[in-house]
């Protein structure tokens, strides 16, 4: 197994409302290695996109604040990192894609100059007249990182090998330069006509072309972990899918490792590799998307896959899960989801139940005292 | 479909866009033409007087209390003076007052709202700055600016450069509130959280995201304030403590001031109508100038503009989402108009900066 590009260690995020301190996320641990999809799946207000922003520390703090854990970027620990020095481990070691592709793009500046300021400070920071940060005591090598280019299943045109070699390790110097660099990334994410759309301003592309312009600026800085919040969530449905369809060859493409949040359970089993359940803060659920979504070992899984609709029309209504989720204020004791739980034993509101290992493997892990049980889940 | 409209498409740059803009919204065009005109003035009163100005500021016609005539363009007074040439003089003084004493407060006003708007974290020596900067506008802003700068004259003295510092000093607490609440909007918005992650440092983002959406609501309220500048220092210069009028240096405030002393506006209505006017239409290109520059900055209303010209239909105006949708089947060659004829196209509309 390759070295993590990130890891998590019981990483537990607060935020503190005028008197009330909310636990967002609580004693998390997770890892992210290159070429891996961790999708990370659960309801509005789990924690999900706190967790998302909080990897590259750009939540607010306050009110947000790192109660307790690590965030291991390439064995180093983004916590202890000053606030100066942050912008340097962002963009070409953590690139992340935001869930409002109408407001992540600064109206006042054409498509060139949006990807072309993220090309930029990359081909800075390779030229070393900005100082970058990559974790670890070597400096990262960029060279041994592919840039993306055209896998050969994809019959789109992409960018002629040639020009990725021809722009391998020289100084950009003109104009033209970052143009070719940056229509090269345009056509990565499959944007037709990239000379046309790279004179244009956000407000003249559609949803799903700003998305792609996002993608595209994330890509550009070529990030070693990217970080996906809920990227297809703000399209509607067919712009959904191409977003996703690019999404899934991008992964294939870029050798990055990937975290990749959403609340749709459709998008996780399509991209991810693992998933990680989150409820209340806390990951109830981890392992390979096949075992999880397949043989669930927590019932909030369980009801949360009965809960999302399959086929049209094909079982009578569907089902909810009783209860709302808890005010995180002031978490329920023990296992977050007892109070809505259909197997809820008395000791479940006692000592927090730990992840535990149910497979076979040991990979896919549940925190349930009674995870036998929840394939008797109605 | 979309193909042909993106090749008719024009994207113009700079003076192009800026006259587009400009003939498309007749106001603003009147608006640049008057500033236009009235710098032009300025600069040749400066430079080379006697092409346009017949007369000394002080100097004795003849002629006493005439009305315009061709002579007198604007009549002369009882000192038979001509005042065509007094407004004349006064004009490089009363433009240079406006625009400098505005441009003034913008820098050290808006300067300070940016710094209190963007370091305001709470708990920080930051915050401590920016809240002390607040007050201090806060305390300005709750006394009367005029009230207030008649009191600074008291101290300062009197004539033209103390009163444009007395101004000053009460007039740049409004750039900072304004400033403030701008960047504090903007500095939320999910493009500069998205610049952060892409691992732009602060300083950058302050200048190329921040700066440049605050630019448009910025230049629109320097372009009223100039105006308003100009008026608040004739009005001084009426109450008679910035400028002598008559004087080697007119002004037009104090020739207001001075001339309702000769007679009402009824009977020699010149008198007060020609300096007035010039406030009045010195206030008022401004103010036009900077409704077309707001639409000039504004990418969104810049480019309606340039489609509402152009006679463009509205379908052609949706290549994005043609875009997308040919995205999704990567199977589809585009028969006709390959790419490479639109990307010479938009070169050569761009003219320049976009090498190919």
């Amino acid at each position: 197994m390759t070295e993590p590009v990130v890891r998590l260690e019981h990483l537990s995020i607060t935020y503190t409302v005028g008197a009330g301190v909310f636990q967002a996320v609580s004693d998390v641990s997770l890892e992210v290695v290159p070429g891996r999809v961790v999708g990370i799946v659960g309801e509005t207000g789990c924690g999900k996109s706190t967790l998302a922003q909080a990897i590259p520390r750009l939540l607010p703090e306050p009110p947000a604040s790192i109660g307790s854990g690590k965030i291991l970027f390439r064995g180093t620990d983004l916590v202890q990192v000053p606030k100066r020095q942050l912008p340097m481990v962002r963009g070409t070691g953590i690139g992340m894609i935001f869930q409002e592709p109408l407001n992540s793009l600064n109206p006042a500046y054409r498509v060139y100059d949006q990807i072309a300021e993220s090309i930029q400070i990359r081909h800075w920071r390779e030229l070393g007249y900005l100082k970058t940060f990559q974790g670890g005591e070597k400096p990262f090598d960029y060279s041994k990182r592919p840039t993306p280019s055209a896998a050969s299943v994809l019959s789109k045109p992409i960018v002629p090998p040639t020009l990725v070699e021809q722009t391998e390790g020289r100084q950009l110097r003109s104009r033209a330069d970052f143009r070719r660099e940056v229509l090269e990334y345009l056509r990565l994410v499959r944007i037709n006509d990239p000379e046309t759309i790279l004179d244009r301003y956000p407000h003249e592309l559609s949803g799903g072309m700003r998305q792609r312009i996002m993608i595209a600026m994330a890509l550009s800085a070529k990030p070693s972990l990217l970080i996906a919040d809920e990227p297809t969530s703000a399209l509607d449905v067919t712009i959904q899918a191409q977003v996703l369809t690019l999404m899934k060859d991008l992964i294939d493409e870029v050798h990055a490792a990937i975290l990749f949040i959403s609340h749709d359970l459709g998008v996780i089993a399509e991209t991810a590799d693992e998933v990680g359940v989150m409820y209340a803060g806390r990951i109830i659920e981890y392992g390979p998307v096949d075992d999880v979504f397949r043989h669930p070992s927590h019932p909030y899984t369980k009801m949360l896959l009965r809960a999302a609709p399959r086929k049209y029309k094909s079982d009578g209504p569907l089902s909810s899960i009783p209860g709302s989720v808890p005010n995180l204020s002031r978490p329920p004791p023990g296992c977050r989801f007892h109070p809505r739980c259909p197997l809820v034993q008395p000791n479940c509101r006692g000592e927090t139940p730990p992840l535990v290992p149910v497979g076979a493997n040991g990979t896919h892990r549940s925190a349930c005292y009674y995870w036998e049980k929840v394939p008797a889940v109605p | 479909m979309s193909r042909t409209g993106a090749s008719v498409r024009r994207y113009q740059t700079g003076l192009g866009v800026f006259w587009r803009v400009l003939r498309a919204n007749p106001l603003s065009l009147v608006g640049f033409l008057l500033v236009a005109t009235i710098c032009i003035l300025a600069l040749v009163v400066l430079l080379a007087p006697h092409l346009i100005v017949p007369y000394g500021p002080q100097q004795e016609t003849g002629a006493y209390n005439r009305g315009p005539s061709w002579q007198h363009l604007f009549g002369t007074d009882g000192n038979s003076f001509d005042i065509y040439s007094n407004a004349m003089l006064a004009l490089p003084l009363d433009l240079g007052i406006g625009v400098s004493l505005a441009g003034v407060s913008m820098l050290v006003g808006g300067s300070l709202g940016l710094v209190a708007g963007f370091y305001n974290r709470p708990g920080s020596l930051q915050s401590a700055v920016s809240v002390t900067i607040l007050r201090v506008t806060d305390v300005f802003l709750a006394f009367p600016s005029l009230i207030l700068a008649l009191a600074i004259t008291r101290v300062v003295g009197l004539g033209v450069l103390p009163v444009m510092f007395a101004i000053a000093v009460t007039w740049w607490p409004y750039y900072t509130r304004l400033v403030r609440g701008e960047v504090l909007a903007l500095k939320h918005l999910p493009y500069v959280t998205a610049a952060r992650a892409a691992g732009v440092s602060e300083g950058r983002i302050l200048r190329r995201h921040i700066l440049r959406n605050l630019l448009e609501p910025l230049v629109v309220y320097f372009t009223l304030d100039v105006g308003t500048v100009l008026v608040t220092y004739s009005t001084i210069g009426y109450i008679g403590v910035a400028s002598k009028y008559p004087g080697p240096q007119p002004e037009w405030g104090a020739m207001l001031a001075y001339y309702q002393e000769f007679g009402s506006i009824t009977t020699n209505p010149w008198l007060v109508a020609f300096p007035g006017l010039a406030i009045f239409i010195t206030v008022l290109a401004f103010s036009l100038l900077g409704d077309g520059l707001r639409d000039i900055l504004d990418p969104r209303t810049r480019r309606a503009f340039v489609r509402s010209t152009a006679h463009e239909p509205p379908a052609e105006a949706t290549p994005s989402e043609s875009g997308a949708g040919e995205g999704a089947l990567p199977a589809v060659p585009l028969p006709e108009a390959p790419p490479i004829v639109d990307a010479q196209s938009g070169v050569d509309a761009r003219g320049k900066g976009a090498v190919g």
